[in-house]
């Protein structure tokens, strides 16, 4: 007799490997994330433990010190660390999924030796550039510059918004040489590069994020990632891993304010009663039921489909398309299912809240996944 | 030297217990099953010997049936070497003594000189079967050790005695030692580990190939039967004493005297 498919652990590879990343987040990630959002730190001592436990490079093949496993196995880390701190979730995905997994893909043998053991330790912290200060949505219209000059290249531009950028040793930047989109690898010890200050935001505290600075920025020759003018095709491929890991941040997020919701719903008394008995309660907790469903089902399905051979930018744009607001509305339905206590900082759901909001701007925003949604099926229907 | 791991699947902590049928025992449908958290100890403890160069190979031993592969591979995702699932039709019904005959035996096969075990499961809380293995194999026993040293010759082995004093005791090899909390702090299984526990044998053997006397084991052996099952009563609600403090002293020593017979 065969077991039934399950489609969120279709190995006992994958359930092992939630239990595990479970198990940590619940003894290790939960009790430090509300100090972390407070004091908006990257908690880099914990960060290394993710080294520690081979996560850095889930996507890495084994030859190469990395785990060698799939889209869903990305997706199960990103689903439970998201449970209880989404900000140091996002530190991790702009390092493995963002820097690992793109440079693994676009990189050759000498630079994987040369680059990919101290950021599959932990050891150091990568981040990737894409976005600018007049250019987000409008990526290709980037205006960082590379241009070559003997045996470098030299880069000018500014890139913002960048996750781990005050951290980061490493850098996968995009930046267009003779007019075409180009990926380079780029060092902290390149003369010329630099990042800024912390820029500070609403939620995801718990990772910061800066500009990264060229200013006649030294790269290089042997850092060029694939060819002069690969780069949108890197960029594209690997946006779709992105897309759906932080889909997978956001069903993280309505999981844990459901059951907060749920737990509430029935040890609070309001009119004699434990408010569960109340319509409009059961209301919230019913809809955030069915939503978080959905999105679970939808996202899983999806991971199926996302690889380094295969294509699937609809699958991906439409798991984040959905994921997102879904985590927002969930947090909120919890919040208010809490009353005041939902809106104090003693409870966690305030900055569940917080975090939730980004997922429907960072990699992407929900009006950019329409757009390309509706370009990839008018062209499907052509 | 060979190390052998006794292991057992236990419901998680965080279960609810419920009774399928007062005859047969727990319902085990929606049961989350974890290793026994002792059992853990025993795990790690085996492999920091064998990272410390003390011993070449941890092996893991458990009877049931396929069920209980999973938490196999979670100890040898932790890093164990290879694991022995025993199992036969008839090993099934076995009491502790059973259950450390069918043990034995393995150990016994498998040439291992140092057996650690949890002190004890939390399901059946019987903390028999380890030392009824010793007592089997002839070796050595020492239960509920907190602290553990190991060298060429034998091992200097800690464990809690009655009103808080420690024990030390020192004994050569073969032996069984079961863990106590306190041993150590159980590693995550790495990523890694768990790719690699794919490729890890779980070997199966019945009773024709551990050699054993069938009619030793199993249902039709035990002497011990679970004639039926219950969950353990409500607890009654506490009582709160009235009056001033002098008279709810006096009440109270009276009632810990006479009700409770406690002093
Ligand atoms: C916390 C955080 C972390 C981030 N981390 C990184 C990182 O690590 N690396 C990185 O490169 N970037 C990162 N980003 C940047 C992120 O990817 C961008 O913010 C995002 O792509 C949106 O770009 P923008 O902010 O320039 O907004 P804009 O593109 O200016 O968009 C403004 C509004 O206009 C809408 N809009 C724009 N174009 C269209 C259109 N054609 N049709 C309809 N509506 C449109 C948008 O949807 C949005 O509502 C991060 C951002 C945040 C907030």
């Amino acid at each position: 007799m065969s077991d039934p498919f399950d489609l969120c652990n279709p190995t006992p590879e994958h359930l092992m490997l939630r239990e595990l990343v479970a198990d940590f987040t619940a003894r290790e990630v939960e009790p430090q994330a509300e100090a972390q959002d407070r004091k908006q730190e990257l908690n880099l001592p914990l960060f290394r433990t993710l080294g520690e436990l081979g996560l850095l490079g889930i996507t890495v093949p084994e030859e190469w010190g990395g785990a060698g496993m799939d889209a869903t196995a990305a997706v199960i880390v990103h689903h439970e660390l998201s449970k209880s701190d989404p900000g140091f979730c996002l530190a991790y995905l702009a390092h493995a999924m963002l820097f690992v997994n793109n440079f693994f893909h676009c990189s050759t043998d000498e630079q994987r030796r040369r680059y990919l053991e101290p950021v599959l330790s932990g050891e150091q912290v990568g981040c990737m550039g894409m976005t600018e200060p007049g250019h987000g949505t409008d990526v290709l219209g980037m205006t960082t510059t590379a241009r070559r000059a003997g045996d470098r290249y030299i880069l000018n531009g500014t890139k913002t918004y960048i996750t781990n950028g005050p951290e980061a040793q490493l850098a996968l930047v995009y930046a267009k040489l003779d007019g075409r989109v180009t990926a380079f690898v780029v060092d902290r010890s390149c003369p010329g590069f630099s990042s800024s200050q912390p820029i500070h935001k609403m939620g995801m505290r718990a990772s910061t994020m800066s500009e990264l600075i060229f200013e006649e920025c030294e790269v290089p020759v042997a850092n060029l990632l694939g060819e002069e003018g690969s780069g949108m095709v890197h960029m594209m491929r690997n946006l779709e891993l992105e897309r759906l890991t932080l889909a997978a941040m956001s069903l993280g997020i309505a999981d844990r304010c459901l059951e907060i919701m749920v737990r509430h719903a029935k040890e609070r008394v309001a009119f004699g009663q434990p408010i569960n008995r109340f319509g409009q309660i059961q209301r919230y907790i019913g809809d955030s039921y069915a939503m978080t469903e959905a999105t679970r089902a939808l996202v899983y399905k999806v991971a199926l489909a996302v690889g380094p051979e295969q294509n699937n930018r609809l699958g991906s744009d439409a798991a984040k398309l959905f994921a997102a607001p879904v985590g927002k509305q969930v947090a909120d339905h919890c919040m208010q299912v809490m009353g005041g206590a939902g809106y104090c900082t003693e409870f966690p759901v305030e900055r569940l809240l917080r975090d939730a909001k980004l997922l429907e701007i960072g990699g992407g925003t929900l009006e950019s996944h329409q757009k390309n949604i509706t370009k990839d099926l008018t062209r499907h229907f052509a | 030297m060979k190390i052998g791991v006794l292991l057992k699947q236990v419901p998680a902590t965080d279960t609810q217990v419920r009774i399928a049928d007062p005859s047969t025992g727990i319902a085990t449908g929606d049961v989350k099953w974890t290793i026994n958290p002792y059992d853990e100890f025993a795990v790690e403890e085996g492999l920091r010997l064998k990272e410390a160069g003390k011993a070449t190979e941890v092996v893991l031993l458990t009877v049931g049936g396929k069920d209980v592969e999973q938490r196999i591979r979670d100890a040898l995702a932790m890093g164990a070497d290879r694991a022995l699932r025993l199992e036969d039709p008839g090993f099934e019904g076995s009491d502790c003594l059973g259950l450390a005959r069918i043990l034995a035996a393995a150990i016994k096969a498998e040439g291992i000189s140092l057996v650690l075990a949890g002190k004890q499961a939390i399901d059946g809380d019987n903390a028999q079967v380890p030392a009824m293995v010793a007592e089997l194999l002839g070796w050595g026993h020492v239960g509920s050790v907190s602290k553990l040293e190991v060298d060429g010759a034998g091992f200097k082995a800690w464990r809690t005695s009655g009103g808080g004093s420690l024990d030390v005791v020192q004994g050569g090899f073969p032996a069984v030692l079961t863990a106590d909390k306190g041993l150590n702090e159980p590693r995550y299984a790495s990523l890694k580990g768990i790719m690699m526990a794919k490729k890890k044998a779980i070997d199966v053997k019945g009773a024709a190939a551990l050699g054993l006397d069938a009619s030793t084991v199993g249902a039709g052996a035990a002497l011990v039967v679970d004639s039926a099952w219950t969950l353990p009563p409500q607890r009654p609600a506490g009582r709160i004493l009235q009056g001033d403090n002098a008279a709810r002293v006096k009440e109270l020593v009276s009632l810990l005297r006479s009700e409770a017979k406690v002093i």
